[in-house]
């Protein structure tokens, strides 16, 4: 491309909304080899022309109709796992050059129809589902638990997946069973703490995430929580990491963090034996983004009869994505183009008869695989297996 | 007066007909007023004969040139007869020839439309309408200032005369024919050419009154073929969910969900389908669902309004046989 | 050919509960995003299809406040080559009639061959401004279209879509009004090169005196009584028995809610 067609309007839009990593890039090539898009033969994603493009001011030039639909498929396929950026020579990261192009193409509807609908439902609901907000802690009806108050040590946050959609509700179910019996003292969030965006961030609604970001940090302050349990590693990494920016001081913690903690001090105690071959799938979001590799594994292993196994090269920080990040979950690839199937592919090929999971994106995408690929593989929250195995 | 424009196509009186003269009963028994029926057609006196007992007048304009609706032709005839007569409240269909013709013609004459009503009072110098908004999410009265006014009725909103529990009196219609004195010219600015189907391909779910979808639960490709059938018995479409066009089983226009369609349609009847957000997110507005499966758990129950804890493969033919004994 | 099209925005609650403010007048909008009226990106698409296969230009017009720009911005970027947005207090106070009349003086200061709208908007669902304008404009019009064969320079070929999958196909001279039925089209995306150049692309604006219309022209023939809530749905109530008892039971209920 000569330099006088350089678009550099363009250019300096995507740079400026936080595109800066496209000039660290030197066209290696490593993204596009591992990115999970990689491993599913009819996709051709050619990430490492993302920055290559910025750096010309050549995304989305075309005005040929079939092309701009064409580029809008490609831009919102990344899921923003990062595999790429833990192995770049040069630490391009993809997630935020795609995230900038994203955001120019947000404030312009052109973004797939249901990642737009889901903005439109986070406005009005406070979730993604577009479920009624005072509807919120119905799950935990049942329990009777109180909310938070300043005398509690710490607050518990489901998640809007847990709270609203009975596939995953008992993800929570099982986290208050272990809170209970370990007589932890905690109260839930109320509906006024909306869903944390982070998933509508990385496909480029900034604005929907920084108006959630201020409402959820209001919330947080006004009830007074310092500590707060999550069961999403999403929500774990929005407060952790975006919300801290914004002047969040909660301490937010994972699950599995709080679980491995418990056993150590002998506060739960999983008793009941599980004898079966057991696999772990390392979210992208708590693994490669937040390092928490070792405890889900502790508390797994801490199951008697429960055998531990490994995805041979594809664990730990080389996992590969469910598909569900930045808007996956709901674009719904057609059959042969899901990243979830491939993934359930790698985890048959250990033998496993129970897939473990830590993150309710992931136990939705892979259930849904599991189903539709009709094979004898249960998907379990790291949580429900523990509250079986402790008698809660 | 109260009248109301009959809608006829491809020689049929159209139901919306009959519930409009319903409505018109229901206000004209109220106010004290006269109905008149106004037929356009290119031979008025056998649908003349069909609804006389039902109106105080009748007028009919015959022509050739109005064998077929078109608003630029009926516009000018309609305006004569407003214009002599003088009625409270026009009703017209809410249908595709009174969308199109409506509100060209109040705009014409200068008159308020309210478009879409399914429930109306006539007052003495206003009419008082209701209509849905925001996709049946919300209802609005709307008022208009003046009579005379019009208002498009929405289909199936009332019984049909027939079957309504109303007191008709005993009428036959005076019938008056008005003379047709258009300049052919009109037919320059819009002609009417023929009637054609929308092709098969583009089977649109979100315009169905009746949906039956399959999910999973339906096991087998072959299976689908009596769900077609029960669909056609009851005047409904096939709709599904993604795993089936995962399958290849159905083409893709026929999925309801989030990367499907979002449907509201008047029944749904959900066979088999457990009932995945995504597929939830796509039909929950429906004003009636009927959900079958095996699982009383599945998610589907929580927006269906009735349900049937069941296998769908041994239900279905037992009920597509008693709609079917039914229906005579 | 030179196209206008009617743009609306909206509250987007396709997917959002909705519910009646204090005021019992209008919606609760606190917590709703603003969006363009789906069937006018139909209408949208089939101008741009229309100028890319014949040439000459697409216009957007919309009445409404300043935030109205941003819809008719995202119309620019899909290629539309400029903008009039029809601004004033006494536009807001009247009903579908006082839109139609301020759309209609706009609109007839211009140079057009057709103008076109989505066929229903899905906040009020009035279906009511295509066809009052065209009356207005004395162009004829048509209503739910979903196909649009240009004939000649003069003419086009139209498919409407009536009840029951049933099409009725007519000729109608030019200039002439057509409302546009979702789906006729696959709306497209604005590109980034598009978005950076509707910046540049003219938006006029337009109040009720410059349109040479008063208080007693816009004054509307309806008004809104009041919003409510439709009724509460039931909750599912389960029908038991035998396979042959819930099927008799079953059967009822069908014939009776599909209308048999």
């Amino acid at each position: 491309m000569p330099i006088e067609s350089i678009d550099k309007d363009i250019r300096n839009t995507i740079i400026e909304l936080g595109g800066t990593d496209a000039y660290k890039c030197y066209q290696c090539g490593m993204c596009t080899a591992l990115c999970p898009w990689f491993q599913i033969e009819n996709v051709n994603f050619l990430v490492n022309r993302i920055p290559h493009n910025v750096k010309l001011g050549n995304i989305m030039t075309s005005e040929v109709k079939q092309e701009i639909d064409k580029e809008v498929e490609e831009l919102f396929r990344c899921v923003g796992c990062d595999n790429c950026l833990a192995y770049c020579p040069r630490g391009v990261n993809i997630g935020d050059v795609v995230r900038a192009i994203r955001r120019i193409l947000v404030d312009y509807d052109s973004l797939p129809k249901t990642l737009k609908d889901i903005i439109a439902k986070v406005y009005s609901s406070g979730n993604p589902l577009g479920d009624a907000p005072e509807k919120r802690n119905n799950w935990a009806k049942k329990f009777d638990l109180p909310l938070y108050s300043p005398d509690k040590e710490y607050a518990y946050f489901a998640c809007c997946m847990p709270a609203y959609d009975n596939q995953v509700r008992k993800i929570a179910e099982a986290t208050i069973r272990i809170l209970l019996t370990a007589r932890i003292s905690f109260g839930i969030t109320s509906d006024d703490v909306w869903c944390c965006c982070e998933t509508m961030r990385n496909y480029g609604a900034e604005k929907l995430f920084q108006d959630t970001a201020q409402i959820n940090i209001n919330a947080i302050k006004q009830a007074g929580i310092n500590k707060m349990i999550v069961s999403s590693p999403h929500c774990y990494t929005a407060y952790k990491n975006d919300y801290s920016e914004l002047g969040c001081k909660v301490e937010v913690i994972h699950t599995t963090q709080l679980f491995a903690q418990l056993i150590k001090d002998k506060k739960i105690v999983p008793i009941k034996p599980l004898n079966k071959k057991v696999v772990y799938h390392d979210p992208c979001t708590l693994g490669r983004q937040n390092n928490i590799y070792e405890e889900p594994r502790e508390v797994l292993k801490s199951i008697p009869g429960l055998e531990l196994v490994e995805i041979e090269n594809f664990n730990r920080k080389d996992s590969v994505c469910c598909g569900a990040g930045s808007g996956g979950l709901w674009l719904d690839w057609q059959k042969g183009e899901r990243l979830s199937d491939t993934r359930i592919q790698q985890i048959i090929e250990t033998g496993a008869e129970i897939l473990a999971v830590s993150c309710p994106y992931c136990m939705q995408m892979f259930e849904d695989s599991v189903k539709t690929m009709d094979i004898n593989l249960e998907v379990k929250d790291i949580s429900e297996l523990l509250a079986e195995s402790a008698g809660t | 007066m109260i009248s109301l424009l009959i809608e006829i196509r491809e020689g049929q009186i159209k139901d919306i007909t009959y519930e409009m003269l319903t409505l018109a009963h229901k206000l004209a028994a109220a106010q004290k007023q006269e109905i008149t029926s106004i037929i356009l057609s290119d031979n008025c006196q056998q649908y003349a004969d069909t609804i006389k007992q039902y109106s105080h007048k009748i007028i009919c304009v015959e022509d050739p040139l109005l064998a077929n609706f078109n608003t630029q032709v009926y516009l000018p005839v309609l305006s004569n007869i407003i214009n002599d007569t003088k009625p409270n409240l026009f009703l017209i269909a809410s249908s595709g020839f009174g969308t199109d013709l409506a509100p060209y013609l109040a705009a014409s004459l200068n008159l308020p439309l309210i478009t879409d009503i399914f429930d109306l009072e006539l007052n003495p110098d206003n009419m008082l309408a209701r209509r849905s908004m925001y996709g049946g999410k919300i209802n609005a009265d709307i008022i208009s200032k003046s009579l005379p006014a019009i208002a498009t009725v929405r289909v199936g909103s009332f019984e049909k005369i027939l079957a309504s529990n109303l007191l008709i009196p005993n009428l036959s219609a005076e019938i008056t024919k008005l003379p047709f004195l258009i300049d052919p010219s009109i037919l320059e600015m819009s002609k009417f050419i023929e009637y054609g189907e929308v092709p098969t391909t583009g089977i649109d779910i979100t315009k169905s009154d009746i949906l039956i979808a399959v999910g999973r639960g339906i096991k087998e490709q072959k299976n689908l073929a009596a769900v077609e059938k029960f669909a056609q018995d009851i005047g409904g479409t096939l709709a599904c969910t993604r795993p089936i066009i995962d399958a290849g089983w159905l083409p893709k226009d026929r999925q309801v969900g989030s990367s499907g369609k979002t449907v509201k349609p008047k029944l749904y009847i959900a066979l088999g389908i457990s009932g995945a957000f995504q597929h939830i997110s796509g039909m929950k507005s429906s004003e009636n669902i009927i959900a079958v499966n095996k699982d009383p758990e599945a998610p589907i129950f929580s927006v269906a309004h009735y349900g049937v804890v069941g296998d769908l493969l041994k239900i279905l033919p037992l009920l597509a046989n008693r709609i079917n004994a039914l229906k005579g | 050919m030179d196209i206008i099209v009617c743009m609306k925005m909206v509250p987007d609650t396709s997917e959002t509960e909705v519910r009646v403010d204090s005021t019992n007048k209008d919606i609760l909008k606190v917590r709703l995003i603003y969006t363009t009226n789906e069937a006018d990106n139909y209408a949208l698409e089939t101008a741009l299809l229309l100028k890319e296969k014949l040439g000459g230009t697409v216009t957007l017009i919309s009445v409404g406040p300043q935030k109205v720009d941003e819809v008719l911005r995202m119309g620019l970027a899909k290629g539309a080559d400029r903008a009039i947005r029809l601004t004033d207090e006494l536009f807001d106070k009247g009903d579908a009639w006082t839109t139609a009349k301020a759309l209609a003086q706009a609109i007839s200061q211009n140079k057009y061959d057709l103008v076109l709208s989505g066929c229903i908007a899905s906040d009020d669902g009035y279906s009511q401004i295509g066809p009052t304008l065209a009356a207005l404009l004395k162009i004829p019009s048509a209503a739910y279209v979903n196909k649009v064969e240009v004939l000649d320079n003069t003419k086009l070929r139209i498919d409407r879509e009536l009840e029951g999958g049933i099409l009725e196909r007519k000729e109608i001279s030019l200039p002439a009004l057509l409302t546009i039925q979702t789906g006729t089209n696959t709306p497209r995306y604005a590109s980034i090169i598009g978005i950076k150049r509707a910046g540049a692309k003219p938006l006029d604006v337009f109040d009720a005196a410059k349109l040479n219309l008063d208080a007693q022209a816009l004054a509307g023939l309806t008004e809104l009584d009041k919003m409510y809530m439709p009724k509460v749905e039931s909750k599912a109530q389960f029908i038991q028995g035998s396979d042959d008892e819930i099927s008799d039971k079953l059967a009822t209920l069908v014939k009776e809610k599909a209308g048999l």
